[in-house]
């Protein structure tokens, strides 16, 4: 898992003497739920990274799941498996369909994320560095894309894309870019008017050299709050596309996946199979909210106290 | 602070209509899916037959088990190999008050190949009678060019509209070429929508149909027959199947089909509702890709070892063997899968394990024919035998909203192939699209049903077993292209044998010798669910049908 505040540590702009990184982490602890946010997002992060080792069970194996144990309560116990959250309807552990499912969610928005904001951030720049039918090109399509529904568009991708993570990150980056791009673009339009790109024209330095060198740098702070906020948007996504059923193949079940295969069951008083995964993902994109919220308050220049 | 959750569709959405007094005669029907059209010749689909016949009755009734029985025509006999004589019922009345004869039944014959934009016709319930006659206006002689057994079944599927109402009084040629006999205008499917030509025989008259809300009917109290005790039916479709539920726990709705398995428990336990249930006649099935050397969704076998007619060693860039050639595997297959459990887990309890392709007591099915034994060990040993003691990896297609719980029985069936070292995956997919992938044979294995409509076994052995082969009108359904020639001439043979004795014993014989090669892998017969008001009572249908001629109050 990829953690956005060690990306800020090195990035953050320049200020006064005492060294940036301090200065922010000591911003970002003032709100104690931030931290508290930060601190359940490692520990989610975490327990979805060692998910294999920690789990009783592989809930993605066949061979281990049993159809015979289908949707048996919490704290069940069948021959040597105590099932502490239940089953689900095809006889999957659901404390371990949940961590491995927070995997899938976690790796799909953080990849999703990262490689949109490295597509979007770049075109953005070169919309704002070039201006004119450049600009007018990229952030046309941009604004038409922002014009439809985010979840409509995803489904057009995935349909048309088919099954699988890779497909679904796909669509996900297809969503988001056009955020990063109008983002950026709209810090960067600012900034190159300022004297030191006009220095750095001057110099004769290569366009690359600029963008990337002298205007990105100044440009990051709003792309990580979008950034971080996004993530949470992308896990939201990508539950939703899976709670419809399409996307994530149904033998691998994302956390949405698990709530829909719980919902059916709804009725029928089987609460566990929707009610812990469900769980599972609020807590996980409260805690992201929690954190890019305080990021974006304490990355805001006009806040700064 | 902004936090994102996604909202779900409340399931649990009542109508917000203030439940209307209604009187002891009237009754509300929730259906799960709803004719695309009143006129009764324009889909062969399940919900549009379904409505049809309470309005327009054809010659013969298929009772609750899809047996004949007499309905306008009293009775019927082949006279000779080709010709058959049906006496039909005197003093029958249309809607609107003008006589059925014989002639009517001709003008329908004639109507049906001229509907236009027919997304699935019913000239093929037609098209076997080359020539009618009518002696006198209550006998119809019907001859077909061959001799044709299933002709009585096929005039139970389509109604019968009236000449006179319509605006023809003379007399009528039957002419088989499907241009309607001199006939210029018949009534097209907007009038009966509207019910201008909604005009039939049948015990309910149209009373009003708004497109995705109601069909109202109302009772016709000039019925020939014993009639229904209900004043007013309105049929609603109600598709989301938890609103269905919902609908029938506030009481707006009296009677709802297809109920989901998993609310089952739940209706049951309601007193004031009861389940109405009956085995149906469709087979959910595994279909084998049987056709090239090797398969798309095959890995882990190793190169084909032989080149096959037409076509070179390899169908795909994979190239891998393609094990289900090998009896032995596709026996294997069968012997992994615990249909007991997918019935009672999956299925709650309401399926029947599957033995043939038809439920015992169904015409050609053998009698004990027993669903294969679960026998994981067995599967391993005959898979070592076949030389893939390792196992392969396959992909199993599914739709995921066509047939009761299909996605999560195909995950039921991939979880016993693995076990027995066959790594399955599933590829569940809306039925659209499954269906045309399908169709495009891109699959390895694939999960489907059918149902049959006329209830006997050449229905199931023609599409789905015999050789596909247009002329021959075999293999239809046949997507895993297995192909047997010899099955092939017993299932032709069974169809143009009208004695029903001999005709049964090639269809039995034709549906064994398919088992016993694991052509096809029935698993089990959907039962099909019906959930009512307590004081009802329902002579629940092996063909799935709901029907308010079947709906009585308890007395």
């Amino acid at each position: 898992m990829n953690m956005p505040d060690s990306i800020l540590e090195e990035k953050t702009g320049v200020v006064e003497g005492q060294p940036p990184w301090r200065r922010f982490a000591s911003d970002f602890c003032e709100s104690r739920l931030a931290v508290a946010g930060l601190t359940i997002f490692v520990l989610i992060a975490l327990s979805a990274i060692f998910a294999p080792w920690i789990t009783p069970q592989d809930p993605y194996d066949l061979m281990q799941i049993d159809i015979l144990d289908g949707r048996l309560p919490p704290g069940s116990v069948s021959g040597e498996m105590t099932y502490l959250l239940g089953t689900d309807d095809q006889g999957r552990d659901m404390l371990s369909g949940i961590f491995y499912g927070l995997r899938t969610s976690l790796s799909v928005g953080a990849a999703s994320t990262l490689i949109a904001l490295f597509l979007g951030g770049s075109v953005g720049l070169i919309a704002a560095y070039f201006g004119g039918r450049v600009d007018t090109i990229i952030m046309r399509v941009a604004d038409l894309q922002l014009s439809f529904p985010a979840i409509l568009i995803a489904l057009i991708l995935v349909s048309i894309l088919g099954q699988g993570v890779d497909k679904i990150i796909i669509a996900l980056v297809g969503v988001q870019w056009a955020y990063y791009a109008r983002t950026i673009r709209g810090t960067a339009l600012v900034e190159r008017r300022r004297e030191y790109i006009e220095a750095a024209t001057c110099l004769a330095l290569s366009h690359r050299r600029i963008v990337f060198r002298h205007l990105l740098p100044n440009c990051t702070p709003p792309l990580i709050v979008v950034g971080t906020v996004q993530v949470a948007h992308a896990i939201a996504l990508e539950a939703t596309l899976s709670f419809l059923g399409i996307g994530i193949p149904i033998t691998e079940p994302s956390l949405g996946l698990l709530i829909k295969n719980g919902f059916d069951y709804m009725l029928s008083g089987d609460y566990w199979i929707s009610f812990y995964p469900g769980i599972a993902l609020l807590i996980t994109i409260v805690s992201i909210n929690l954190v890019g919220d305080q990021l974006r308050d304490v990355l805001n220049p006009r806040l700064q106290r | 602070m902004k936090i994102r959750l996604i909202s779900f569709a409340a399931a649990f959405a009542m109508t917000t209509l203030a439940p209307v007094m209604a009187s002891a005669a009237d009754l509300t029907v929730g259906l799960a899916s709803e004719p695309s059209s009143i006129d009764p010749h324009y889909h062969n689909l399940g919900p549009n037959n379904e409505m049809r016949r309470h309005i327009f009755e054809s010659l013969i009734w298929q009772d609750e088990q899809q047996k004949l029985t007499p309905l306008l025509a009293t009775s019927w006999e082949p006279t000779s190999e080709t010709t058959w004589e049906f006496k039909l019922r005197k003093g029958v009345k249309f809607h609107d008050g003008s006589d059925f004869t014989a002639r009517d039944f001709v003008y329908t014959a004639c109507r049906i190949p001229t509907v236009p934009n027919s997304p699935s016709s019913f000239t093929i319930y037609t098209s076997a009678m080359k020539k009618i006659e009518t002696p006198d206006p209550h006998t119809l002689i019907i001859h077909t060019e061959k001799p044709y057994p299933l002709l009585p079944v096929e005039l139970a599927v389509w109604g019968i509209i009236s000449a006179t109402a319509n605006g023809v009084t003379g007399d009528i040629t039957f002419n088989p070429d499907g241009t309607g006999c001199g006939i210029t205008s018949f009534p097209q499917t907007k009038e009966f929508n509207s019910g201008q030509a909604t005009i039939g025989t049948g015990m309910f008259k149209y009373g009003e149909y708004v497109k995705g809300d109601r069909y109202v009917m109302n009772r016709n109290d000039a019925y020939w027959g014993e009639g229904t005790e209900w004043d007013t039916v309105t049929f609603k479709p109600i598709t989301n199947s938890a609103a269905r539920v919902a609908a029938l726990l506030a009481g707006d709705v009296d009677f709802i089909s297809k109920p989901p398995t998993q609310d089952l428990e739940r209706l049951e336990s309601e007193p004031d509702i009861t389940l109405s249930s009956m085995g149906s006649n469709r087979v959910i099935y595994l279909h084998m890709d049987q056709y090239g050397p090797s398969t798309p969704g095959v890995k882990g076998t190793g190169a084909p070892d032989g080149t096959y007619e037409g076509e070179g060693p390899c169908a795909t860039s994979a190239c891998e063997k393609n094990p289900l050639l090998d009896r032995r595997v596709r026996q294997a297959l069968s012997k992994a899968i615990n249909r007991d459990a997918i019935v009672d887990k999956v299925m709650g309890g309401y399926a029947v394990a599957a033995g043939e392709l038809l439920p015992q007591g169904f015409f050609g099915t053998n009698e004990g024919a027993k669903p294969e034994a679960y026998d994981p060990e067995g599967a391993k040993k005959l898979l070592v035998e076949a030389g893939y003691p390792n196992g392969f990896e396959l992909v199993l297609g599914t739709p995921n909203d066509r047939y009761i719980n299909d996605a999560k029985i195909a995950q039921a069936i991939a979880q016993m192939f693995t076990r027995v070292g066959i790594k399955t995956s599933v590829n569940a997919m809306t039925k659209s699209v499954f269906f045309a992938t399908r169709n495009k044979y891109e699959f390895s294995l694939y999960l489907a049903g059918w149902g049959s409509g006329t209830g006997e076994m050449s229905s199931p052995m023609r599409a789905l077993v015999g050789t596909r082969d247009k002329s021959r009108g075999l293999g239809g359904t046949n997507r895993g292209r297995y192909s047997n020639p010899v099955i092939d001439d017993m299932i032709m043979e069974a169809l143009s044998t009208v004695d029903d004795d001999k005709r049964a014993t090639l269809l039995a014989e034709s549906s064994r010798m398919a088992m016993e090669d694991y052509a096809i892998l029935p698993l089990h017969f959907e039962v099909t669910i019906w959930a009512h008001r307590s004081d009802l009572s329902y002579g629940a249908r092996a063909d799935q049908y709901t029907m308010a001629i079947g709906i009585n109050s308890k007395k």
